[in-house]
């Protein structure tokens, strides 16, 4: 739409979304450019909003596991154990050795399958039109017949229990996974090859979008964006939860900020996260799977608490408000694709409406996850 | 209730119960002033509890704040995970800056923002705090009546306050006061009377299936068997 006509510039609304390809799901942005200049963002979120906090409150703490998953559906395992380990909190439930493991495992996994679909995706919006995404793609099904194996679905697990989990693992889990490991790696190798080193990559993706390391911390930036900016927090290392603290893996740090420093610390942490699965593996205990003193009905205090998990998008917190009873009084989601995305405007505003896209995709949004 | 019950016969729904005693008890030992601290926490959630909060641990957090903030009234309590501290609402926004400016405190990074409805005893905002230099995470709280509810914005302190306050403003209308843009972020624009979060809004009875019968009228669900 012409705003106004005088003898100079034009500024321009350019509507993109909610349909659009590039914007990840039913996102909508309202882009004010200036030429090729953006010189304004007003981004509009809320189509996806089902009330999952709301519906949440309504159902006891073993029914909602299933509204976890739907809120970042790239990565359920990740949800599910953040829920998990608030009510376990809440509750004061000691989820067994065996149980943990497998979580780490299927959570890391998790991870790597989040972060293929990112790269996968990533590529699609600087312009690859499918390499990347069947590479990613490729690997991505590997990994999701394993989930699949396990847990019977392909999208919303609902795996996981307050305390365990819903059943033991088939009995080839561990080789199962021995065999696919080899792939992901090659597939994660073939996909940097694809795109690390390429020119074209470089010149869309260097110095764009970049957002300073005091700016981030200000935004509530978290997960690899912020440590694309320096930062080394990451809370399966500094508040450590789970059994994170006996496995050797290390944390990629970024020094720009900028999309390519988001796209190769994705990188490096799938490969880190592979790390650990196989240590996880190695040391896989057996034993029970659920607390011997399990209540039937899982009854809150009346407390607070507050869990989070590092998920592929940055730190996945729940907080539970109980006053008693079976169901959250309140149930909060600390979801990451929200945080992250506010920044939009900040880091968008002064570059070229083509990068528009790729600072979009650099966040790695699940709309699910920010509209909840 | 006697505490010995639930732990002799250790069954199943005393579970829940064990969670609240074991910060109490762990209190007590510190601090001898709180005799009756057990005893409500126990039997009655939600009157009670004043006396019965524990306190938290000495040297933390909470001592960092009231140093910090010396003329504030500040009403500390050990969370079951986190510290919690209630604040008034007049002083939020000092409380916030010096929270993120103290060089003791450097909380500069805000995990989250959110309502919490407590009906009868009027609206909530939470503010979960944490410092990646120090480690330390707090969480503060402030108290609204529902009739008035407004609060100072902290978006001046933290940018990241931003879409969590409007998302807060649509949830439960609450306004904050000299936010940037405040208009409605995951409802519609023109939906500013109606805040779906807060408990008077009840969600609509689920109905479940039933069995086999088919329903005489259809499939609409919407006659009550």
């Amino acid at each position: 739409m012409v705003q106004e006509r005088g003898p100079d510039t034009v500024d321009i609304n350019v509507n993109m979304g909610p349909q659009h390809p590039s914007t990840h799901g039913v996102f909508r942005m309202v882009l004010t450019i200036d030429g090729e200049r953006v010189i304004d963002v007003e981004p509009h979120i809320g189509y996806m909003h089902r009330g999952a906090e709301k519906l949440s409150e309504n159902m006891d703490y073993r029914a909602a596991i299933g509204y976890q998953d739907r809120t970042d559906y790239l990565a359920q395992f990740l949800t599910e154990q953040a829920y998990c380990m608030a009510v376990e909190k809440l509750l004061e439930l000691e989820v067994p050795e065996r149980s943990e493991y497998i979580r780490v495992i299927l959570c890391e996994l998790n991870r790597v399958t989040s972060h293929l679909m990112f790269l996968g995706a990533f590529g699609i919006d600087l312009g690859y039109f499918g390499t990347s995404f069947t590479y990613g793609f490729r690997e991505r099904e590997r990994l999701q017949d394993i989930f699949e194996e396990v847990t019977g679905e392909r999208m919303m697990y609902g795996y996981f229990r307050p305390g365990g989990l819903a059943w033991d693992v088939p009995d080839n889990f561990v080789q199962m996974i021995r065999d696919v490991l080899p792939h992901t790696r090659q597939g994660l190798k073939d996909l940097d090859m694809l795109m690390t080193q390429n020119e074209i990559v470089a010149a869309r993706t260097k110095g764009i979008g970049a957002m300073n390391l005091e700016d981030s911390i200000n935004w509530g930036l978290s997960g690899p964006m912020l440590r694309a900016a320096g930062s080394d927090w990451d809370l399966r290392k500094d508040k450590p939860y789970s059994i994170y603290d006996r496995f050797d893996y290390d944390i990629p740090v970024g020094s720009h900020g900028d999309v390519f420093d988001r796209y190769l610390v994705r990188l490096e942490e799938a490969y880190q996260s592979l790390r650990i699965v196989e240590q996880a593996l190695d040391q896989l205990p057996d034993g029970p799977i659920m607390p011997e003193k399990m209540p039937r009905r899982l009854r809150g205090p009346d407390a607070e608490v507050y869990a989070a998990v590092e998920g592929p998008r940055g730190e996945y917190g729940i907080y539970i408000v109980s006053k008693g009873g079976d169901k959250a009084y309140r149930l909060k989601i600390r979801a990451p694709s929200f945080c992250n995305l506010a920044a939009l405007r900040d880091m968008t505003v002064g570059n070229y409406v083509a990068d528009a896209v790729a600072i979009l995709g650099s966040i790695d949004i699940v709309l699910c996850d920010v509209d909840r | 209730m006697p505490d010995e019950e639930s732990q002799t016969d250790a069954e199943a729904p005393a579970e829940g119960k064990k969670g609240e005693e074991t910060p109490a008890k762990a209190e007590q030992a510190a601090a001898p002033e709180q005799p009756a601290a057990e005893k409500p926490k126990a039997k009655q959630p939600a009157e009670e509890e004043e006396e019965a909060r524990p306190r938290p641990p000495a040297g933390g957090i909470a001592d960092l704040l009231a140093e910090a903030l010396p003329d504030v009234k500040l009403e500390a309590y050990q969370g079951m995970t986190d510290v919690i501290v209630e604040v008034e609402r007049d002083d939020i926004l000092n409380v916030m800056s010096v929270a993120k400016d103290d060089p003791r405190l450097d909380l500069k990074f805000l995990r989250c923002l959110f309502g919490v409805d407590l009906e009868a005893e009027g609206l909530e905002v939470v503010y979960q705090l944490l410092s990646f230099e120090k480690g330390h995470e707090v969480v503060i709280k402030t108290r609204l009546p529902s009739d008035d509810a407004h609060v100072a914005s902290v978006t001046s302190v933290w940018k990241a306050a931003n879409w969590h306050e409007r998302e807060t403003r649509d949830m439960f209308g609450i306004t904050f006061d000299d936010h940037p843009h405040l208009v409605p972020l995951l409802l519609p624009e023109d939906m500013t009377d109606h805040f779906p979060l807060r408990k008077d809004n009840p969600l609509s009875e689920i109905e479940e299936w039933q069995g086999d019968e088919l329903p005489e009228e259809g499939y609409g669900g919407a006659k009550k068997r």
